[in-house]
């Protein structure tokens, strides 16, 4: 019985990892084959001439892709990172206990997932001019923080809903350090949950257009303002050519993370691996 | 709450505090200079320029043309930030005004007409009255009321026109023949060919042009809509307009149950076959999508015998712009004959010029008469000979909710 219906998991494990893999996959096909068509019209199942064109502008000074493409990876991980900072902590407050005002904390950090971005962006801008912090890569990346972290904070708070806090004082029972405990006990705990956390803010992060055109001011220009303005003219060839670039750290990563990814993970599962 | 008050009060005053000076932010002490004075100020600094940024053709044009140019005369660098939509470049300067920074934006200029230079204008965020400090503005005939008139809106020495566009129809000669010359011919091959047409729903900038060559039609011309806008006048046009676009709309792509919200949807249907013509403010493009691979070669385009609407295309200074004399000197590059000359160049952008070509010299002119148009784009010379005019911005808001009201629903 017990075989059965394991091997039913295993079926059916693999049968979503397949649909996710066509999912994701699929659609990056022809994004592929547009970046070296020169032309690519409806009843051709492949472009009639083919071009360099779009990686030559692509990779030119003048796209300045590969310039920017650093630039959004410094980005992305200073605001992974700055979410985990503020995010851990967060996370256990709201999942570990119950205080006054709880329920108004949570609506506050789910706001920005909710309050549509262009509402708010004008607002944010002069706030960011009040102190100073437009124009300038920490200013990016700090405005990120706003959409980044309702995902880093309920992937957390749901982990340390599902943690025990005893293991921690069992540990300092027999003599761990405060510093020990957290080291040995808390972070391996939490793990799964900082990283599918860190990954979701880093795929945030990585796809923010206003709001870095705005504080940026247009002197911090990362990937998607560049590619943008070809997705919205039109232009497949050069929007596939910068999409296939864009794509790689994102695909990177979820390679690097993809066992924290899968129905085992007590991240996905809400339940704490202790 | 009260802790975060104050120190964003703080921090403010810290960034309202005279920092580094910012160098050419004062336009009215520019207006005053002879213009090697402006340049002097202006060498060794920079600019930075927001522009639509969705073609790579005009982005070559503008970062390796013209910043060429720039660096190697002037010792200035050029910036080019790319926008997806101009009215993003509007709102930081907004922003930054709204919140007190009169003198160090971030933005020194922008590719402007029609809706977002009518704000900037009304909001004085613009820098103006300065084109006698241009020695290249000799060139723009400002008696010109094209020129002298942005959409409608007096331009007032706000800003320096950059080119001029005039909406024409493309189609496939492969596929169609003969296409309809005149909006009249228009609406009987609707008729007779349907699914085969079909128009972005305005607000889409040419979707909301072609409904007005509709409205100009419904009117029997644009001579009495060229007024203040005029409620009377406007129900009667609109009426005659709303019932020959709702007549239409069975015989639209997919019997008109939706329809496209872009150009570059309506772009991406006429290159699939879908619907056998296409239309565009900027013929320019034709030749450009032909050369991208985006149309079949067998493009071509025309203009129609009751006239196509022009405008002119401008570049604005932000009354904030830390770097106007930089800006000064790109508004005077821009407007030189030769830099005009290589943006008319079909294999680099193919526009047409802002300037009046025989005030240029005769090398310059001679430069301008080799032009070889490319075969896909109607020529200027023939669309110019039947062109309308735009209507003040409030028609033109009246015409697009009133299409949404009664046509789009």
């Amino acid at each position: 019985m017990r075989g059965r219906e394991s091997m039913f998991t295993r079926g059916f494990r693999a049968l979503t990892g397949a649909v996710l893999i066509t999912w994701l996959v699929l659609p990056l096909i022809p994004l592929g084959i547009w970046s070296f068509a020169r032309g690519w019209y409806f009843p051709d199942l492949l472009p009639r001439n083919w071009s360099l064109r779009a990686w030559e502008y692509t990779l030119s000074d003048t796209a300045g892709v590969i310039e920017c493409l650093w630039l959004t990876i410094g980005i992305s991980l200073a605001a992974t990172f700055l979410s985990i900072i503020v995010g851990v902590p967060a996370g256990r407050a709201l999942g570990l206990y119950r205080f006054r005002g709880k329920e108004l904390v949570e609506l506050m950090i789910l706001a920005p997932t909710i309050v549509p971005g262009i509402a708010v962006v004008l607002g944010i801008h002069s706030v960011f001019i009040a102190l100073g912090l437009n124009n300038t890569v920490g200013g990016v990346i700090i405005v990120h923080l706003i959409p980044t972290l309702p995902y880093m904070v309920l992937v957390m708070s749901g982990i340390f809903a599902n943690y025990d806090p005893s293991y921690e004082a069992q540990a300092r029972s027999l003599g761990a350090s405060a510093l020990e405990t957290f080291w040995y006990i808390t972070v391996p705990a939490i793990m799964p949950g900082v990283i599918v956390g860190g990954l979701f803010a880093f795929l945030v992060s990585w796809s923010q257009y206003i709001l870095t055109l705005l504080i940026g001011g247009g002197k911090v220009v990362t990937l998607p303002l560049l590619l943008f303005n070809f997705a919205t003219s039109n232009r497949n060839d050069i929007t596939g050519a910068i999409g296939m670039i864009y794509i790689l750290p994102g695909i990177l990563i979820l390679l690097m993370t993809a066992r924290h990814l899968s129905g085992r993970s007590s991240a996905v599962g809400g339940f704490g691996t202790i | 709450m009260k802790l975060l008050a104050k120190i964003a009060a703080l921090a403010g005053s810290a960034a309202l505090a005279p920092m580094a000076m910012a160098d050419t932010a004062d336009g009215e002490a520019l207006k005053s200079m002879s213009w090697d004075e402006v340049v002097e100020m202006a060498r060794g600094g920079e600019v930075n320029w927001f522009l639509w940024g969705g073609s790579d053709n005009i982005n070559r044009y503008v970062t390796e043309f013209i910043g060429g140019i720039l660096k190697d005369e002037y010792d200035i660098t050029l910036n080019r930030v790319g926008l997806t939509d101009t009215v993003e470049a509007v709102n930081i300067v907004l922003g930054e005004l709204e919140s007190g920074v009169t003198d160090e934006g971030s933005v020194d200029m922008i590719w402007i007409n029609g809706e977002n230079f009518r704000t900037m204008k009304q909001g004085n965020m613009a820098y103006c009255g300065y084109m006698d400090v241009l020695p290249n503005n000799a060139l723009v005939n400002w008696d010109n009321p094209a020129i002298a008139n942005d959409f409608g809106v007096p331009v007032d020495g706000c800003e320096v026109p950059w080119s001029k566009a005039q909406f024409a129809f493309a189609y496939d000669t492969a596929r169609t023949p003969n296409p309809p010359k005149s909006i009249g011919e228009l609406i009987a091959w609707v008729k007779e060919n349907p699914g085969a047409f079909t128009y972005p729903a305005p607000p889409d900038f040419n979707g909301s042009v072609f409904v007005r060559h509709v409205f100009y039609h419904a009117a029997g011309g644009v001579d009495r809509l060229l007024v203040p806008f005029d409620q009377a006048l406007y129900d009667e046009v609109a009426a005659k307009t709303w019932q020959i676009l709702n007549d239409m709309e069975s015989d639209l792509w997919r019997e008109g149950a939706t329809y496209p919200t872009s150009i570059n949807a309506l772009a991406e249907l006429f290159a699939n076959s879908e619907v056998d013509l296409y239309f565009n403010y900027e013929p320019a493009g034709f030749g450009l999508n032909v050369e991208n691979g985006i149309f079949p070669p067998t493009t071509s385009s025309y203009g129609l015998t009751d006239g196509t609407i022009g405008n002119t295309n401008y570049t604005i200074i932000p009354i904030n712009s830390p770097h106007k004399a930089a800006a000064l000197v790109l508004q005077n590059v821009l407007l030189s004959g030769e830099a005009q000359y290589h943006k008319a160049r079909p294999d680099v952008w193919g526009t047409k010029p802002a300037i009046e070509v025989d005030r240029t010299s005769a090398e310059i002119q001679e430069k301008f008469g080799s032009i070889e148009r490319h075969p896909s784009v109607v020529a200027p010379a023939e669309l110019a000979k039947a062109a309308l005019p735009e209507l003040h911005s409030a028609w033109i808001t009246a015409v697009e909710e009133g299409w949404i009201a009664n046509v789009g629903q």
